[in-house]
């Protein structure tokens, strides 16, 4: 365990490359389904449907020789265009219209994509592999390097700084002294975290040309979250965040006050949905091919999983609850050499039920998330 | 003497509950006009019908001039004709002050690619509709919960940012249901001095009420609802001592 925090290993280093370059993909895939959910409180179970879109978008037209940049946008607008269609569908009946359509309608994706040969006359169950990944065949001179480096300890240095500045400000609102031991030691790991990934992916810029899939994926990862995350956080404080919020509370009080309700809806669809397909291209390269098995549901519970558990409705909440999720993933996927002489398949049935007992806890005890506001769910209606 | 909002044989039935049988009411502009009626007369009904949030089976509404009866409730609201609900709604998990904020007509800042585009006229709108915001808190004895969430607020307290908020749409209308109901004394004076403050700005209100020291104190004409049909309208004093209306109101 200690040595993904330490050490300079390179197959560890490699690994954890991979670790973040997951978190990053997983955090836009939380920050698209709690701009849905947790600001304006629409009920997608269909997030695997939207990354299949956008991941099977953004793959047939690259392998046309459409650029990456451009066939990821268009990934992620065709997501938007399968949010548009499923709200204009479903958002004039009643809520759990859209939670159930949203289920068939990823169903329906998938199904479509395992029978549809969209490369090559090749059948869609056999996936498709052998696309362009970005930055495969960069070839960095070391200022670029540099560069790289900077970048993306900008954005670890801004997310520590704003760890700070939180710790700080908690710190000074808390009485209890056993309440600022455990506030302190949480920015503590927090901030150890976050220093550990800069390591990381300075050394793997730094050694671009040792492993350029894993590299550039890192450094386009990272930096499409960054700015995913300033997308989304920029939109919900404004006046238009409002707006959502306030149909989130009673879509009827927003009808009162002039807001096109319906219309809010559709954009809180689109645009989560765009940062789904968006995701759902990084989720493809990630894996350097696409099966319609990827794109099962348990994937739109994965999702679900590290929103709530980082709390719907903070943004920082849900890149932390991707962060948490994928940490424990990889932690508890070492349990089976612990303990050789219990068999994988149950270590597996544990991890599972062990982090729905996890999120069982959490609802009884913080039920507003890890980074939620207690005060906002004892509030009466 | 011309109405700003008048309805014409207004009819809405629930299965077998005809709620507003063919009734009818208008509000000249710059009035208080009050609306009563015994309980289940029909009286919310017909403001979900004025403000198209039920639509009716049959009639017309027409404000400052303009059938209302098809179009969409946010876009009455936007006409300038605000309503309130009879049971206030906060948006629990909002502040006191974004709950007013939202109010604002017109803000560029919810359009979301304007976000971007033109964040100083953002900026700026947003501290006008604060300092204006802040103004209508301190009137309504407020100011010190802006900060709070709504959700926090007190029965009362609600009913106060309910009709703080639709005063911040700067409407020309505004619809208020039971605006008294369930507030002590005190608040209930704070809250009719706020009222006939905003009409003498020229603000038309259409009062639900209950409470007939309010009504006889704010209204220049009442309307009288009974079983969903008009049973009589004229000044306060006037149905104070209708025979009618005393036999609905005492069940005979
Ligand atoms: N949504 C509804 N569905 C069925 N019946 C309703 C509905 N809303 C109101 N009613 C009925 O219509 C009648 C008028 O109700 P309402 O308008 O709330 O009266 P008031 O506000 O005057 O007390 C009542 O008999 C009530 O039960
Ligand atoms: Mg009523």
């Amino acid at each position: 365990m200690f040595s993904y925090l330490f050490s300079f290993d390179s197959g560890i280093l490699t690994y954890v490359s991979f670790l973040i370059t997951n978190i990053a993909i997983y955090a836009m895939l939380g920050l698209g389904l709690n701009l849905q959910w947790g600001f304006t409180g629409l009920i997608n179970f269909g997030v695997a449907g939207f990354v299949a879109v956008g991941a099977y978008g953004t793959v047939v037209l690259s392998m046309r020789g459409v650029p990456l940049p451009i066939a990821m946008m268009v990934g992620g607008l065709l997501a938007a265009i399968f949010g548009l269609g499923l709200g204009i569908a479903t958002l004039r009946l009643r809520e759990d219209y859209l939670a159930i359509v949203t289920i068939g309608a990823a169903e329906l994706v998938r199904l479509v994509i395992n029978n549809e040969s969209l490369v090559d006359g090749k059948p869609g169950a056999i996936g498709i592999n052998g696309f362009p990944l970005p930055l495969a065949n960069f070839r960095p001179d070391i200022f670029t390097r540099y560069g790289m480096v900077l970048l993306l300890t900008g954005v670890f240095g801004l997310a520590l700084w704003k760890l700070g500045d939180w710790g700080r400000r908690r710190l000074g609102s808390v009485r209890e002294s056993k309440n600022k031991v455990w506030l302190t030691a949480v920015t503590g790991v927090g901030a150890l975290v976050l220093v550990r990934a800069d390591v990381v992916v300075t050394m793997a810029m730094l050694n671009f040309r040792d492993n350029q899939v894993v590299n550039g994926l890192l450094f386009c990862s990272v930096l499409m979250a960054a700015l995913v995350f300033l997308l989304v956080e920029t939109l919900v404080r404004s006046p238009w965040g409002r707006v959502l919020k306030a149909i989130r509370e009673d879509e009827e009080v927003a009808k009162a006050l002039g807001k096109n309700v319906f219309s809010y809806k559709l954009q809180s669809l689109m645009i989560g949905g765009f940062i789904t397909g968006i995701a759902g291209a990084f989720y493809a390269w990630q894996q350097s091919n696409v099966y319609p098995d990827n794109f099962k549901s348990d994937l739109t519970f994965n999702v679900w999983i590290l929103m709530v558990l980082g709390g719907a409705g903070s943004n920082p909440g849900v890149a932390i609850g991707a962060a948490i999720f994928w940490i424990y993933t990889t932690l508890t996927r070492d349990l089976s050499k612990l303990f050789p002489m219990i068999p994988t398949s149950q270590i597996d049935a544990f991890r599972m039920v062990f982090i729905g007992l996890l999120l069982i806890g959490l609802m009884v005890w913080r039920p507003q998330g890890l980074l939620g506001n207690r005060a906002e769910l004892t509030l009466g209606k | 003497m011309s109405a700003i909002l008048s309805a014409t044989g207004l009819v809405k039935s629930f299965g077998g509950v005809q709620a507003v049988d063919r009734a009818d009411l208008e509000v000249i502009s710059g009035s208080i006009t009050g609306l009563i009626g015994p309980n289940g007369a029909g009286k919310t009904t017909f403001f979900n019908l004025l403000s198209n949030f039920i639509t009716p089976d049959d009639g017309i509404v027409q404000f400052k001039g303009d059938r209302i009866d098809k179009l969409q409730p946010h876009r009455i609201a936007r006409k300038g004709m605000v309503r309130t609900f009879q049971v206030a709604r906060a948006l629990s998990r909002l502040s006191v002050l974004e709950n007013l904020l939202l109010a604002t007509q017109n803000q560029t800042g919810e359009t979301f690619w304007k976000v971007w585009t033109q964040s100083k006229r953002i900026a700026l709108e947003e501290k006008q509709a604060r300092d204006r915001a802040m103004e209508i808190l301190d009137s309504i004895g407020l100011i010190q919960k802006a900060n709070d969430y709504a959700g926090g607020l007190s029965g009362g307290q609600r009913k106060l940012l309910e009709i703080g908020r639709a005063m911040m749409s700067k409407p020309e209308l505004i619809l208020l249901d039971e605006p008294a109901a369930g507030v002590n004394p005190t608040l209930i004076n704070q809250i009719c001095e706020y009222i006939q403050y905003w009409n003498r700005q020229g603000i038309s209100f259409l009062i639900i009420e209950h409470n007939m020291d309010v009504i006889m104190g704010l209204c220049d004409r009442v309307w009288v609802l009974a079983e969903g049909r008009n049973l009589a309208v004229g000044t306060p004093e006037e149905i104070q001592t209708n025979d009618q209306v005393l036999e609905a109101y005492l069940g005979a």
